[in-house]
């Protein structure tokens, strides 16, 4: 990796000065930064005046070399890196693409084996303390870690061995951030996220299955232009992208209020586009930005598209009730069984304390009359 | 622990531990009642006990609870027959008309029911605990009941207060996140379900067997309630 600065890389691959400022506002918008209008249609250098969010921008990206990224994957689907890779917003993806160099990726990477391990290695050596470690998969805990190992090395030990040398480290999708669907009931492999086990290094968790890409991008760009962390939720998410939930800003919202819902997936309710509240949607508890950013380009997402959220920004989604069933509806119910023996222990005592006072009211009354 | 695993707490094991605790001391409630059982009357009847229940019902909770002035807490102090009688109206709409509400029922009986907007289910809650506070105001001012009241009167209304509040204050998205009030509300709800059969807000279920009783001597005897 050479160490010419991410504007030098982007004016090589023919990207014009002002082709290149509204790039710089692309990734504003990206990041979730209010820019006006005006200054994001890309206006000549002159015009910027230095604290322009823009400028700013520029000038990062103008003095500073592309971030070197370490990918490691565990007990996941690679689904956020195909989310990513094929991403239908191609100018900001391939943007935020060209300012960093993923030097290790184990689906991306066309070398494999002891080679790439080596020049993970090595990249971890050279960039110690500057490189941004991504991080896709639940950890696994259980037997030592045995459940998901690579090269004979388990989960644990090589997220440790990366995270030390890391300037910062993203979880993408809900399994890195939260343990996913490998932590679901009854949690075989005992899988974690990485932020339960890494307390040393600022983790920013980027939940979703999979993770917005743009979130991703936004976040990741972020952390290159500014050299810091966005401000966090609770939970470590980016406020900016995890501030208001998907009921907030959901186009059904309007039906809710009016307690129109769909029953089924195709009643007259469903074709008319009413709330899924009834048909299990997690909005009201989901924070993402499914409903302002959406998918495939900003095309739609799932309450767009007639499916109840999942709330897969959440921990423990896999949990938090059935996926078809009302949110307010409780976790688990008692089976009748346990129902009916609740009843029948309380009629017994009842029974019993009735039983005894009867027979304390019969004895006091033979007392009396003796 | 964050609020979502509170949340997921007090939705799950939680509300079961309390449903169960519910129904079991409703049970114990109910025999224990049942077997006090009322002496036998061996005056012949004069008439049907059954036209006497149906007619005590029609009147005494179908009929003049909405015709304010025949009852006599109406013509004594109308702002408290108001008050309850509001109070009553706008939970019974919240908890059975409205639509997490019933999604809560459905997934306990296994089927469901149309419900309200929620803009009425809504209005009818903000009645609800204004009448509330009256009740509360009244309760805190008037000597006689002043006197009557004891800490688990006081008990009583905190405890049904709460989920009262804490329901409307989500619905609209105030103050804290949704999950919070929503961990706060079910949390409520469950020390709800634990207190009813200690207490006397378990009349729900008395009412009507006084209501059946006194019907039943009323046909007896062939009095017009
Ligand atoms: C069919 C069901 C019910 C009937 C027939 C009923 C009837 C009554 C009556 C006649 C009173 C006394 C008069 C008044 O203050 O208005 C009363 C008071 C009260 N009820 Fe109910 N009730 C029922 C269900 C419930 C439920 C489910 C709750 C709570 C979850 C509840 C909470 C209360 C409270 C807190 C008071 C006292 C109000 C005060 O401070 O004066 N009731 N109810
Ligand atoms: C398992 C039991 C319960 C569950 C799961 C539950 C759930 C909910 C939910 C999800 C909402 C908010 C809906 C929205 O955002 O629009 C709500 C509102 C509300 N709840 Fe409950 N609730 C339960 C029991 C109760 C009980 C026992 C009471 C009363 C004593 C109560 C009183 C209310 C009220 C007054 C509202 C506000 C309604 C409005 O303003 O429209 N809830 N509840
Ligand atoms: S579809 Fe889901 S997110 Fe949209 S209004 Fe209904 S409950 Fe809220």
């Amino acid at each position: 990796m050479s160490e010419e600065t991410i504007y030098q890389r982007l004016e090589n691959n023919g990207v014009s000065r002002r082709d290149f400022l509204k790039l710089c506002g692309t990734l504003a918008g990206a990041m979730g930064l209010a820019v006006p209008p005006l200054e994001a249609s890309g206006l000549p250098d002159h015009l910027l005046t230095e604290n322009k969010t823009i400028h700013k921008i520029a000038r990062a990206l103008e003095t500073k070399a592309r971030v070197p990224v370490i990918w490691l994957e565990f007990q996941d689907c690679a689904g956020c890196s195909e989310a990513l890779t094929r991403s239908q917003s191609p100018t900001l993806i391939d943007l935020v693409l060209n300012t960093i160099s993923v030097e290790y990726h184990e689906t991306l990477t066309a070398a494999a084996g002891h080679q790439t391990e080596e020049n993970k290695q090595n990249i971890m050596q050279q960039y110690a303390g500057q490189y941004v470690l991504v991080v896709e998969g639940s950890i696994p805990m259980a037997l030592g870690g045995a459940y998901c190992t690579i090269g004979g090395r388990s989960a644990i030990e090589i997220l440790e061995e990366a995270a030390a040398g890391a300037a910062a480290i993203i979880s993408t999708g809900n399994c890195a951030a939260f343990g996913g669907l490998p932590k679901a009931d009854p949690n075989p492999t005992d899988a974690k996220g990485v932020w339960e086990l890494i307390t040393d290094k600022p983790v920013v968790n980027i939940p979703g299955c999979p993770a917005i890409p743009e979130v991703f991008t936004g976040t990741l760009a972020h952390f290159v232009i500014f050299g810091a962390l966005p401000e966090l939720d609770d939970l470590n998410r980016p406020v900016t992208f995890y501030g208001k939930t998907i009921h907030d800003r959901c186009l059904r919202r309007p039906f809710y209020e009016a307690g129109k819902f769909a029953n089924s997936f195709d009643d007259e309710g469903a074709k008319q586009g009413w709330c899924l509240y009834k048909l299990g949607c997690k909005g009201p508890t989901t924070y993402n930005a499914c409903a302002s950013i959406k998918w495939d380009a900003g095309l739609s997402f799932p309450v767009q598209s007639g499916h109840p959220c999942l709330g897969c920004s959440e921990p423990d989604f896999w949990d938090g009730g059935g996926f078809y069933q009302g949110q307010s509806a409780p976790l688990n119910r008692p089976a009748a069984t346990v129902v009916g023996a609740a009843v029948g222990a309380g009629a017994v005592v009842g029974a019993a304390m009735a039983a005894n006072n009867a027979a304390q009211k019969k004895r006091a009354v033979q007392a009396s009359e003796e | 622990m964050n609020w979502t695993t509170f949340l997921q707490f007090t939705r799950g094991p939680l509300f079961q531990a309390s449903l169960l605790i519910f129904v079991g001391g409703m049970a114990y409630r109910l025999v224990r009642v049942v077997l006090l059982g009322w002496k036998g009357d061996k005056a012949p009847a004069k008439g049907s006990k059954l036209a006497g229940v149906v007619k005590t019902y029609l009147k005494g909770f179908l009929i003049f609870p909405f015709v304010p002035w025949v009852k006599r807490t109406f013509n004594r102090n109308p702002i408290i027959y108001l008050a309850g009688g509001l109070f009553h109206l706008g939970l019974f709409s919240a908890i059975i008309l409205g639509t997490p509400h019933m999604l809560v029922w459905k997934s306990l009986l296994g089927f469901g029911w149309p419900t309200l907007p929620l803009p009425i289910v809504d209005w009818l809650s903000a009645a609800s605990i204004a009448a509330m506070i009256a009740l509360l105001f009244y309760r805190r001012t008037n000597p006689v009941l002043k006197l009557i009241s004891g800490p688990a009167e006081w008990l009583n209304w905190l405890l049904v207060f709460l989920p009262m509040v804490t329901g409307y204050i989500m619905t609209h998205h105030l103050f804290f996140q949704y999950e919070v009030l929503f961990s706060l509300h079910m949390l409520s709800v469950d020390v709800l379900l634990i207190w009813i059969p200690l207490s006397r807000i378990s009349h729900f279920m008395f009412y009507f067997f006084s209501r059946t009783i006194h019907g039943v001597e009323f046909g007896k005897r062939g009095v017009t309630p």
